[in-house]
């Protein structure tokens, strides 16, 4: 039945596809109530092949794109009878949702009794129960503290189960929401039903599922062949996270091994973390997800079709009972901002590195890109004595890393999404009782770099007109390490932290201070939370918060100081930071002082050149891959690199805050060549591995 | 009794007269993109010498002069405005670097573009970061003020404005819709210290909910409001000096027009108002031949803008970006345009064949132009099927060259997919003119419509050559296609009615309570008090006047809302209908199961819109003028379905009224071409418009 069809034909038949699945995602954006949805662009919709492959895809959240199919799979393996106008409801992480709050649901459709093809739509509801609001659950321990697990037939041969709908709706501690959501999605199929079947009316079912299938074709041709003008190889990396519930405070692990091979790529997670005792667990279907995200983003960009035509020259290796696949019945009601998340700054990251080895490709390199969703959900009573719960949008403010040809863009956004946004001020005002204090861009939050990474912006808050306000804070990681790696020796950007700043006089807030840029204006003691954690908001405390910068890329002495000196003047880089890691000094006027600039970054790299050799602390791994100077024109062994160890502050004033700019923990690996003393890598490491030799190498 | 439009929109500047019985004259001249005005003037020679007369006296006779500008729309996208200074609410300075994040980068950039996650830089920023100063004060959600704005702080920030070289002033302050008194302050302080400074309140400009939105319409004013000004004044000087007496118009992206002494405080409005004479005049026509429902489609050089009317009203955009990241919080008429024009690019990795949005444009243009450019576009396609004949384009002023149009195809379209030649001709039409359908599909469906239900009217110099085509593919049965489309846009601007619209944003639950029925009521009385001061005390008593309200209600929570018409003040007992109305919009757009009655609504801006007519305009029939039937030639075409065909090609002077033309055919007129399809046909009304009819096949 696979008719043979020509390229014009097929281009505007998919086109039309695209078209009709686009219709679910205007009709979601349109009912939604949820900011989730309508501004962070957490949904996204799909067409399926009647063997449940993804053939369409639309432009709301990329880590849906991974994982919808699987779902479709799974109603097509486990539902008992499978009926025209049947919609099935599934959230179960085991069968395919990222996690309890990402609802999906999928219907057949059928054209006289035969399958041809499968709508879907997933969207994160704003809760869907469990122990915590918002059902990102930071104090589950097991699965059953997390929210219920649901598999179910919303509709039968197209008629609401309202009984199910009930069910589903009044386990969620905003009902209303939930089931306005749920109208959203339903809408939605209903949309792309009746759109579908004019398609199929006007070309015949034959053409259409033929389109559909050469859709995946098309796109594993191109992938394949985008893959084989790479260069082979292997890189590694390692994203951590500083606690995965509240009170925990230890170190988890992903690791990520990326081989390279002709047409197949393989993202090896061996090593990774046990799985833990924390909601931030990844099923395997999370992890599979997460790690293709960078591949849509950054190799597919819009020249090959988001769909599943990638998936056959993608191998994801995950052992089981790890953080990136769980086994039964460990909680994963966080793992999209938790494990997910860092799966997808992991292969990110391996990825950028394939791209800055090819020639043909290097203005794709990007080594990080907003690396922890800093979700602050607030909740509690209005005055008028209503509930209330809403997350706070600005964790979209974060960095991207810096580009092989230009800075990063700031207030990137996610790599899940492009058409992700931030929300107005006026807006979380209106929709919760607090009030903004500011909402800035963090001066030396960027990484460093020839070009520099992309700037994060700082929250202040503060209840308003109400006595209290519970703050549920679900930060992926950041108060330690940042993840947010920079690339060719480019810095890090800094990590995303949260605080409570108590014991502020907030009536008088205005009066006492000239300019409210910082916590530090606000006279009070900082609470710096862990990653995760539940506090509450009091009359005199203020809320602060920021997203993670972006790393950077290059050596920041090779950066043109026109920039610095621009960056100094528009409130992107300090005094203070564009000497120290810039090497850039200015006169009075704030303009270029060049020839102490020239003398500064002599000096920097004189001191550069002192600096021992790695060898001389650590023995070599098979591992490691030689890094490359391209003023040199060579290949430098990691172990004859100048090594030197300092401490998070180097990056950033606001690096690791908790523990006062150092770490026992993490240290700031700076590589750099020994014949000219270019900076090839800088790295956040484990401070132990050279602990006995820290005051050697330390600065 | 004449009323003049002219358009100095696109690489031609157009004029259209329309007498007192509604008769059309039109000519064009080359725009003068330096100095539009010095085209204007040309053109009205002209018009003055075909006639006989000096402009002078010509102008003497002139009742009104409209224009369409894009000095200001050219002026933002080349960032060559005013230097301005943005004063904020302090803690916020950076808004409009934060610029709600990604949307403040791709927002507005076409889909394909907006993918290319690395590819997207921002734009140069419409108000450099070292000119925004932070005031000291705050108002909260319900208008209370938290902190008190003093006079002593505000003097320091706009002095220092100044000192910076600010030359005008954008004032956005959290909250000001709510209670402006922070802002009308600083307007005092700036009159004292800084008088001659322009200054713009978002509290006046834009009072609506959302300061990123507030913030850019503001400063956008403040931007482009001096050189708009500068230029509209210097245009109505010329006027004077050659005698002009009567008033002189501009026309704004809301749908009407406005006079000089408001164009500086609506000078947001007047970005991009370029395509909207065309859906004006669409509008007008619709009335007259009575068609309820109509389409606009308008295919230029490089986009492909389409409209809906329905019942003689327009559709709205709430949020237009007027630029890559800049959305405004002052709505307009709602055109949506896709990168799909004749000079649209078409490429190909070998595995897909796409078209746009990248653009050759008009310059250097398609290949046959001859000027340069070597990759293919939309109309070397139609060169080579022989739909548009090389010598005789543009009348034969601009003959151009098929070879090179045939090769470029072969080479980088035809050869790499494994097509001949005309196939992949065939297909870069195919797919451009599959995008329109798209398109128009889209629309009509997202304002809950059926596209088969619709009429079609087809303006532009590309159009003519696809509308038979996608009317098809849409199931649309009548295109319109208007005696005065080559001029179609001045026409509409001729004839567009004065307006004025005004928001003012009001969150608040829909409830049956006496205060909600105070405060709508009180923005009512505001809202029209604010156009008694625009427009004078009696201009709402005046009879042609049409008062129009609009709410914008949604289920509490939700993010988007849905526009609902009602007649003005509320009495407590009307409250039902508010729900009834929002209920009847959500079904028909969403179906029955998308309501949900428990659920609350809320109300986030009312909106007015206040219009009269400039002139009872009519259409006048046109005299037969072609008096004998001239055979038509006939040419050999390649068609994507049925491969070569025989099609004669008639010249559109020589198509006598009411005689049906039966497709397979081609009408050849100056600068368009129109295609008529087999089994439709085509006939020339008594106004000169050609009426396509289409047959389901």
């Amino acid at each position: 039945m696979n008719i043979d069809v020509d390229p014009i034909t097929f281009e505007v038949i998919k086109q039309r596809l695209w078209q009709i699945n686009d219709e679910q995602s205007v009709a979601i954006r349109t009912i939604s109530s949820s900011p989730i949805v309508v501004e962070g662009n957490d949904f996204n919709v799909g067409l399926f092949t009647a063997d449940g492959r993804l053939t369409t895809a639309g432009i709301g959240s990329l880590v849906h794109v991974g994982t919808m199919s699987v779902v479709v799979k799974n109603v097509l393996s486990k539902a008992d009878r499978i009926r025209d106008g049947d919609v099935y409801l599934i959230n179960d992480p085991f069968l395919g949702a990222l996690h309890q709050n990402d609802v999906v649901l999928v219907s057949p459709f059928f054209v006289k009794d035969e399958l041809v093809l499968w709508i879907g739509n997933v969207l994160h509801h704003p809760d869907v129960g469990g122990t915590d609001v918002g059902s990102f659950c930071i104090n589950a321990r097991t699965l059953y503290q997390d929210p219920p697990r649901y598999f179910l037939k919303l509709c039968d041969r197209g008629i609401l189960n309202t009984e199910v709908e009930y069910t589903f709706s009044t386990n969620s501690r905003l009902p209303e929401m939930v089931a306005l959501d749920l109208k959203a999605q339903l809408g939605a199929i209903h949309a792309a039903k009746q759109r579908l079947s004019s398609l199929v009316e006007e070309c015949g079912v034959e053409l259409v599922s033929a389109v559909v299938n050469r859709s995946i074709e098309t796109a594993s041709v191109q992938f394949r062949t985008l893959l084989e003008s790479l260069p082979d190889g292997t890189w590694s990396t390692k994203t951590v996270m500083d606690g995965a519930r509240v009170g925990d405070n230890a170190l988890h692990y992903v690791c990520c091994r990326l081989v390279k091979e002709r047409g197949h790529l393989t993202f090896d997670f061996t090593g990774s973390s046990p799985q833990v005792d924390a909601a931030v667990n990844c099923t395997y279907h999370a992890t599979f997800a997460g790690t293709v995200v960078p591949l849509y983003s950054f190799l597919c960009q819009g020249d090959i079709d988001w769909n599943d035509g990638l998936v056959d020259h993608v191998t994801v290796i995950a052992p089981e009972g790890t953080v990136v696949n769980a086994t039964f019945p460990a909680p994963v009601s966080i793992c999209t901002v938790g494990m997910r998340w860092l799966v997808t700054v992991a292969a990110t990251r391996v990825v950028a590195e394939m791209l800055q080895a090819s020639s043909a490709h290097k203005d794709r390199v990007c080594s990080s890109w907003n690396v922890a969703a800093n979700c602050n959900n607030v909740f509690g009573l209005t005055p008028e004595g209503k509930q209330f719960g809403t997350l706070l949008s600005d964790h979209r403010g974060g960095g991207a890393g810096a580009r092989s040809f230009a800075d990063g863009f700031s207030h990137a956004g996610q790599i899940t999404s492009f058409a992700s946004s931030l929300g107005n001020v006026e807006s979380a005002e209106w929709k919760a009782p607090i009030l903004y204090l500011f909402r800035k861009r963090l001066i030396d939050s960027a990484g460093a770099g020839k070009y520099r990474g992309g700037l994060t912006a700082i929250t202040a808050v503060i209840p308003r007109e109400v006595g209290q306000i519970q703050l549920n804070a679900t930060n992926t990681a950041g108060t330690i390490y940042s993840n947010a790696f920079g690339i060719h020796g480019g810095y890090p950007g800094v990590g995303s932290q949260t605080l409570i700043v108590r014991g502020v006089e907030v009536g008088t807030i205005f009066e006492r201070a000239e300019q409210l840029d910082t916590f530090h204006d606000l006279h009070g003691t900082p609470q710096f939370l862990d990653s995760k954690a539940s506090e509450s908001l009091n009359t005199n405390d203020v809320l602060v918060f920021f997203a993670p910068g972006g790393g950077g890329y290059g050596d920041p002495i090779d950066r043109d100081p026109e920039s610095v000196v621009d960056d100094i003047r528009f409130g992107r880089v300090s005094l203070r930071y564009a000497r120290a890691l810039y090497g850039v000094v200015t006169s009075d006027v704030q303009g270029l002082d060049a020839s102490a600039t020239a003398d500064e970054r002599d000096l920097i790299r004189q001191d550069r050149l002192r600096r021992p050799s790695l060898a001389e602390f650590v023995t070599a791994s098979s591992e490691d891959v030689a890094l490359v100077c391209e003023k040199c024109n060579e290949f430098v062994p990691r172990g004859k690199t100048n090594a030197g160890l300092s401490a998070p502050r180097r990056v950033s004033p606001w690096a690791a805050l908790k523990s006062n700019g150092d770490s026992d923990r993490m240290g700031i690996l700076e590589l750099s060549c020994p014949t000219c003393a270019t900076l090839l890598s800088v790295e956040e490491v484990d401070k132990s591995y050279f602990y006995e030799l820290r005051d050697e190498i330390c600065e | 009794m004449r009323f003049l439009g002219v358009d100095t929109g696109g690489t031609f500047t157009d004029c259209v007269e329309v007498g007192p019985t509604g008769e059309i004259r039109m000519d064009k001249v080359f725009s003068t993109r330096d100095a539009p005005d010095r085209a204007i003037l040309e053109v009205l020679e002209q018009m003055a010498r075909s006639e006989s007369v000096s402009l002078t006296d010509y102008l003497s006779g002139v009742t009104s002069f409209s224009h369409g500008t894009t000095v200001s729309t050219n002026a933002l996208i080349q960032r060559r405005g005013s230097r301005v200074g943005l004063l904020v609410t302090r803690g916020f300075e950076d808004v409009l670097e934060i610029a709600r994040g990604p949307l403040g980068r791709v927002g507005g950039l076409p889909q394909s573009l907006a993918m290319d996650f690395l590819h997207t830089e921002p734009k140069k920023p419409l108000v450099e970061r070292t000119l925004v100063r932070g005031i000291d004060e705050r108002i909260s959600a319900d208008g209370s003020v938290i902190r008190e704005a003093t006079k002593a702080d505000i003097e320091a920030q706009v002095l220092s404005l100044v000192n910076e070289g600010a030359e005008s002033i954008a004032v956005c302050l959290l909250w000001s819709f709510k209670n402006p008194q922070h802002e009308l302050l600083v307007e005092s302080v700036v009159g004292e210290i800084a008088p001659q400074l322009p200054l713009c309140l978002s509290s006046k400009i834009a009072p609506r909910l959302g300061e990123y939105e507030r913030t850019v319409t503001t400063a956008v004013n403040a931007f482009i409001g001096p050189i708009t000004k500068q230029y509209i004044g210097s245009l109505a000087h010329s006027l004077a000096d050659l005698g002009y007496q009567q008033p002189l118009y501009i026309m704004k992206a809301s749908g009407g027009v406005t006079t000089p002494r408001r164009v500086f405080d609506e000078a947001v409005s007047v970005i991009n108002s370029g395509p909207v004479g065309g859906i004006i005049a669409s509008r007008f026509l619709g009335q007259v031949l009575g068609e309820t429902k109509l389409i606009t489609a308008d295919m230029g050089g490089t986009s492909f803008d389409v409209g809906l009317i329905i019942d003689g009203r327009f559709e709205e955009q709430t949020s237009p970006f007027l630029d890559q990241g800049l959305p405004i919080s002052t709505s307009s008429v709602k055109i949506v345009t896709i990168g799909a024009g004749g000079g649209s690019i078409a490429t190909t990795d070998g595995y897909r064949l796409r078209v746009g949005p990248q653009s050759a444009g008009s310059d250097p243009g398609p290949v046959c132009y001859g000027r340069g450019n070597v990759d293919p576009t939309v109309t070397d396609a139609l060169v080579v099927m022989g739909f548009i004949e090389p010598e005789s384009f543009f009348g034969g002023r601009y003959p151009l060259d098929r070879q090179l149009a045939a090769n470029s195809i072969f080479e980088k379209i035809a050869r790499p997919l494994g097509l001949d030649l005309y196939q992949a001709a065939a297909g870069i039409y195919q797919i451009v003119t599959s995008s329109m359908a798209d398109l128009i599909r889209k629309i009509t469906v997202e304002a809950g419509y059926d596209s088969r239900k619709f009429t079609l009217c087809c303006y532009g110099g590309a159009t003519g050559l696809h509308c038979g085509e996608f009317a098809k593919d849409l199931g649309i049965q009548k295109i319109i296609i208007p005696y005065a489309a080559p001029v179609f846009s001045a026409y509409g601007v001729a004839i567009a009615d004065t307006v004025f619209t005004a928001t003012q944003s009001m969150p608040s639950l829909i409830e049956k309570s006496e205060y909600f029925v105070d405060s709508f009521n009180q923005c009512i009385s505001s809202l029209l008090h604010k156009c008694e001061q625009a427009l004078g005390e009696e201009f709402l008593g005046r009879p042609q006047i049409t008062v129009y309200f609009k709410l914008d209600v949604r289920y509490v929570g939700q993010m988007n809302e849905v526009a609902l018409a009602w007649p003005g003040k509320l009495n407590i007992q009307d409250i039902p209908q508010i729900t009834e109305l929002f209920e009847a919009a959500y079904r028909a757009r969403f179906g029955a199961t998308a309501v949900r009655g428990k659920n609350s609504l809320e109300l986030i801006n009312i909106r007015l819109e206040v219009s009269e007519p400039k002139f009872e305009n009519k259409l006048q029939p046109l005299s037969e003028s072609a008096k004998q039937d001239v055979d038509p030639i006939i040419r050999e075409i390649y068609h994507p379905t049925q491969k070569w065909l025989k099609v004669a090609v008639h010249e559109f002077s020589n198509i006598i009224q009411h005689t049906q033309i039966t497709g397979p055919a081609i009408i050849q007129r100056d600068s368009t071409t129109i295609w008529v399809p087999s089994n439709s046909f085509i006939a020339r009304d008594q106004y000169g418009n050609l009426i396509m009819q289409l047959q389901g096949e």
